[in-house]
């Protein structure tokens, strides 16, 4: 057996959005000298324009660097970007099974937040050695020693040694680094043994086929060698392997400690799922690595091309979002009133979220979204069951015999300050209290049982807003149970709306119908016409409002001079009712699927 | 048939609703303007000798604060470099408290037959709110002095705290003076002007209230006689004012003076709205044109039915086809599939319904080619 070489150092960085992981990174490979200081630009692993927008970071970015230490030695290091909230553990755990460490950055002034805890548990589970790093120390607020208190009060971690540094201003960097060689391990594994690569990510060049994002654990992969993977018998010739430097950079081989890439003209995604193993085709590991923990949507919705002709434009778009983000799940779905498009499934809503935004940015493709979804069971008269995302795809009433919903254990972390409202919260959204156990004398674990669609409503929000922050929480599905549910439907001008129906609780469905009336009346355009807006479960109107119709859309004045300005106004006019579906005769803006929910409060 | 069009920038002060090109303090250039102006009639000449004019329009700014000679000299001006015809429609605009007797006896002189007065509002505190300069007793002088001619009185609507009883006195005002042709405007709060933060602080009568307003005021209209041949005018029969109507049949134009538009052989073509810029194209012996669009054929035909559904005579089918060589509702089936019930149809003629001419807009614009 031959270990791996010992001056590698594979590591990720957690920490709570806004907390400057994204800088503290950027920090990092400037003083390795990855980067130029004239090819700095701020937040460099954060490429996509959304990522850089919302300052967050949605997908993981590896990079390798070269870090001479105060001991003499040359050090590889190889730091794995990953996102914070909440809806990407998967990809951070992801990203987390690739490494050995993981720094851990908190704020100096807010201390550590809820969303960084779940992401540290994670990490301990994967056995990560963790380096907490007190950051922003330049703020005026700074509070660096309640802050290390802290992470040893709620995480238990010895945090006497982490750095106070300041990335933004570059202070105390490389004290990091020194700590990174210091206190987290070499890889382990045999370079020996057959080729074993966790595939952590991948995406599709247009020349190069689907990249693979591999750590090695054992073995090593060079340009021919003949791999599979063990969920698939498809045999591939590897064409290039590579370092990211944060672009791929080919090397001659990828040993084992490694983080790097393997392209080997792969055509096709499904064979080559993110979390399996790579190895010899001829010479095969005996077992695979464990993979990760599979995950299921638990978010629908309907998308659908604002332009009915650009079908095929958003399959295609969904399908190259598909390669690199393994979680997303779609399947075409057609509506009454918007046409053909998909029905999708996502990790939560903001997962869903960012895809939405990303189709519309990154291909270029305006787009319709319906109201968020959860997936029920429906047990009809004949006996026979069958699983309902898509409200309008509920079988009639009478043929239903009783519909079941998903249920999730919850688990709400929070300072004990905060379980008042936080309990009030769960009872308002249907919640089973469980149980409440005191971890430590400042933080407090909630355990209740949920329906999930309760959670998809602004349950999120809602815990962030109630307890301004500092609580957090997990949610597990665990089955299923009966649930008095109903199909509330919205008619416009008297036409059922397919594309606005939900289901929701029997005792919710009158607030709901008329907030949903509401919320329509405001969205809805004033038209030539008066415009009922009706809320109604199984025929029966249960809330009204009117659109009333509109009375003055004139240019007053019309002469000379205005003849072209009067034409550009009308153009703009009705560019803007491009964006608009006719649902019946009634012209409602796109967007308006979406916002309902939105608009919903708690 | 075609118009001319003459502006005129200059006023005693600025109205706090004016988005036109006017300067209330610089009155002393007036007599360099109007010869810039006849100048440029001149660049003309040639290029338009084969037009015959029928209507001459003096607009502004008020062209009555002006000395009256110079539009003795702009009218004799425009006849000795086009053919204007000897019935020509010559209109010229008036502020109440700008015309003596001797005024307007030297405007009929020089062939003045149409008069546009700036009356807005017959109640003084409104006229103070908006910055006029006149009280509505300046307007009866001027309508007494107008006695017996052809004369149109401007009507505001959607003032700061207008009644429809405010508006319906104004009518009756303007009516009972001699008024011949009424427009009644609603107020259109465009950036920049004065009267935009009144509209950003919601202190002008939202939508639904100014189209009561209208409907009020075009009730009693109606019962004084007054025929609503466009959206905005209205007229005694047969006082229709033939300059404007030949905007909305989408005839040919030529303005003079800054900011002026035209339109000839579909390319509408604009002046420069800088007097000094102005001056200094006419001194250097160029046109003052800054900026030209040849409008194409898709555009000449939604501004055809833009313009004409304004009308109360509405799109005429017959004439839509000899100007285009298409079937007009062949070629918007699928619009008049949507707005038709909107519209009256009879033959070849199509004219928005009464009751929807004052939400005209998104019925047009569903004949606007995507």
């Amino acid at each position: 057996m031959k270990k791996p070489n010992p001056l590698i150092r594979n590591f990720c960085i957690i920490a709570h959005i806004d907390h400057g992981k994204s800088t503290l990174a950027d920090r990092i490979m400037e003083l390795t000298g990855q980067v130029s200081e004239r090819d700095m630009e701020d937040q460099l692993l954060d490429s996509m324009d959304i990522e850089r927008e919302r300052g967050i970071t949605i997908k993981l970015t590896p990079v390798r660097m070269f870090y001479s230490a105060d001991d003499g030695n040359e050090y590889i290091f190889n730091l794995i970007d990953t996102p914070g909230h909440v809806d990407f553990t998967y990809e951070v755990s992801r990203s987390l099974a690739a490494c050995e460490g993981a720094l851990l950055v908190v704020d100096a002034s807010q201390g550590i937040e809820a969303q960084t805890l779940a992401n540290v548990y994670l990490a301990l589970e994967n056995d990560l050695e963790i380096l907490p790093v007190i950051n922003k120390i330049d703020l005026p607020s700074a509070r660096p020693d309640e802050a290390k208190k802290e992470i040893e009060d709620v995480i238990g971690l010895d945090a006497s040694y982490a750095p106070l540094v300041s990335a933004k201003e570059g202070l105390n960097i490389k004290e990091i680094l020194e700590d990174i060689v210091r206190y987290f391990p070499a890889p382990s594994g045999d370079l020996d043994a057959p080729l074993k690569a966790l595939i952590f990510d991948s995406y599709y060049d247009n020349y190069k086929g689907v990249i693979l994002f591999v750590r090695v654990k054992d073995g090593s992969v060079k340009k021919g060698d003949r791999i599979k993977t063990f969920r698939s018998d498809k045999v591939y010739e590897v064409t290039e392997v590579g370092v990211f430097a944060p672009g791929l950079y080919e090397k001659s081989g990828l040993f084992a400690g490694e983080v790097g890439y393997i392209a080997a003209s792969i055509k096709s995604i499904q064979d080559v799922a993110v979390g399996d193993t790579v190895t010899f085709a001829d010479e095969p590991a005996a077992e695979p690595l464990p993979g990760y923990k599979k995950v299921q949507p638990v978010v629908f919705c309907g998308i659908y091309p604002l332009d009915g002709s650009k079908f095929n434009d958003l399959k295609e778009a969904l399908i190259k979002l598909r390669l690199n983000d393994a979680s997303l799940v779609f399947e075409p779905d057609n509506s009454v009133a918007l046409g053909f498009g998909f029905r999708c499934g996502f990790l939560g809503l903001l997962h869903m979220e960012i895809i939405q935004e990303r189709i519309e940015r990154e291909f270029s493709l305006d787009i319709i979204t319906t109201a968020p979804s959860v997936s029920y069971k429906v047990v009809k008269t004949d006996g026979s069951e069958l699983f309902v995302d898509n409200p309008s795809h509920l079988p009639p009433q009478s043929e239903i015999d009783h519909m079941e919903e998903p249920i999730v254990k919850v688990d709400i972390y929070s300072p004990p300050d905060y379980l008042g409202p936080i309990m009030d919260l769960c009872r308002e959204k249907r919640g089973v209290f469980k149980e409440m156990t005191y971890l430590e004398a400042n933080r407090v674990q909630l355990i209740y049982e949920m329906p999930l669609n309760e959670i998809i409503f602004e349950f999120f929000d809602a815990v962030k807003s109630r307890t301004r922050g500092y609580a957090s929480f997990d949610y597990e599905l665990i089955g299923y149970s009966a649930s008095k549910l109903v199909k509330l439907d919205i008619l416009l001008n008297g036409e059922a709306c397919d594309a606005l129906s939900m289901i929701v609780h029997e005792d919710s469905a009158y607030s709901r119908g008329r907030t949903l009336c509401e919320n329509l009346k405001e969205a809805i355009p004033r038209q030539l016409f008066e415009i009922p807006v009706q809320a109604a479960i199984g025929g029966k109107i249960i809330a009204r409002e009117t659109v009333k119709a509109m009375r003055k859309d004139v240019l007053a004045k019309c002469y000379g001079g205005d003849i072209t300005r009067k034409k550009k106004l009308l153009e703009k006019q009705k560019e803007g009712k491009k964006r608009m579906r006719t649902i019946g005769s009634v012209e409602v803006p796109s967007e308006v699927f979406m916002q309902i929910l939105k608009t919903n409060k708690d | 048939m075609a118009g001319i069009y003459v502006h005129i920038p200059f006023c005693k002060s600025k109205c706090s609703y004016c988005d036109f090109t006017s300067f209330p303090d610089k009155l002393c250039f007036a007599e360099s303007y109007m010869a810039c102006v006849y100048r440029e009639m001149s660049f003309r000449r040639k290029e338009l000798k084969d037009y015959s004019f029928d209507t001459l329009y003096i607009g502004g700014g008020t062209p009555s604060v002006i000395d009256e000679s110079y539009i003795g000299m702009l009218i004799a001006s425009a006849r000795k470099n086009f053919n204007l015809a000897k019935n020509a429609e010559i209109t010229i605009e008036l502020n109440p408290g700008t015309v003596t007797a001797d005024k307007i006896d030297f405007y009929k002189k020089c062939g003045v037959n149409r008069f546009s007065v700036g009356l807005q509002s017959a109640i003084d505190s409104q006229l103070e709110d908006i910055g006029r300069m006149h009280t509505a007793a300046d307007f009866l002088e001027c309508a007494r002095l107008l006695k017996g001619e052809n004369f149109n009185a401007d009507v505001l609507i959607g003032l700061k705290g207008q009644t429809a009883a405010d508006v319906l006195y104004t009518i009756d005002f303007a009516a009972e003076a001699g008024a011949s042709h009424i427009s009644m405007y609603a107020l259109t709060p465009e950036d920049g002007t004065p009267i935009y933060t009144d509209y950003l602080n919601g202190e002008l009568p939202d939508a639904d209230e100014v189209a009561a307003l209208y409907q009020a005021g075009f009730n009693r209209l109606k019962e004084l006689g007054f025929i609503r041949y466009e959206v905005s005018n209205f007229c005694k029969r047969g006082k229709e004012s033939r300059h404007n109507l030949n905007y909305w049949r989408r005839g040919e134009y030529i303005g003079f003076g800054v900011s002026a538009s035209s339109c000839i052989k579909n390319v509408r073509f604009t002046n420069t709205f800088d007097l000094d810029e102005y001056f200094k194209c006419i001194f250097t012996e160029h046109l003052p044109v800054i900026n030209s669009e040849e409008v194409d054929e898709e555009g000449q035909k939604f501004e055809y039915i833009m313009l004409a559904l304004r009308t109360a005579e509405g799109l005429d089918a017959h004439e839509y086809k000899k100007l285009f060589g298409v079937d007009f509702f062949e070629e918007h089936k699928a619009a008049l599939k949507k707005v038709g019930r909107y519209l009256d149809t009879e033959g070849d003629s199509v004219k928005i319904k009464d009751e929807y001419l004052f939400v005209q807009n998104s019925i047009i614009i569903e004949f606007l080619e995507n």
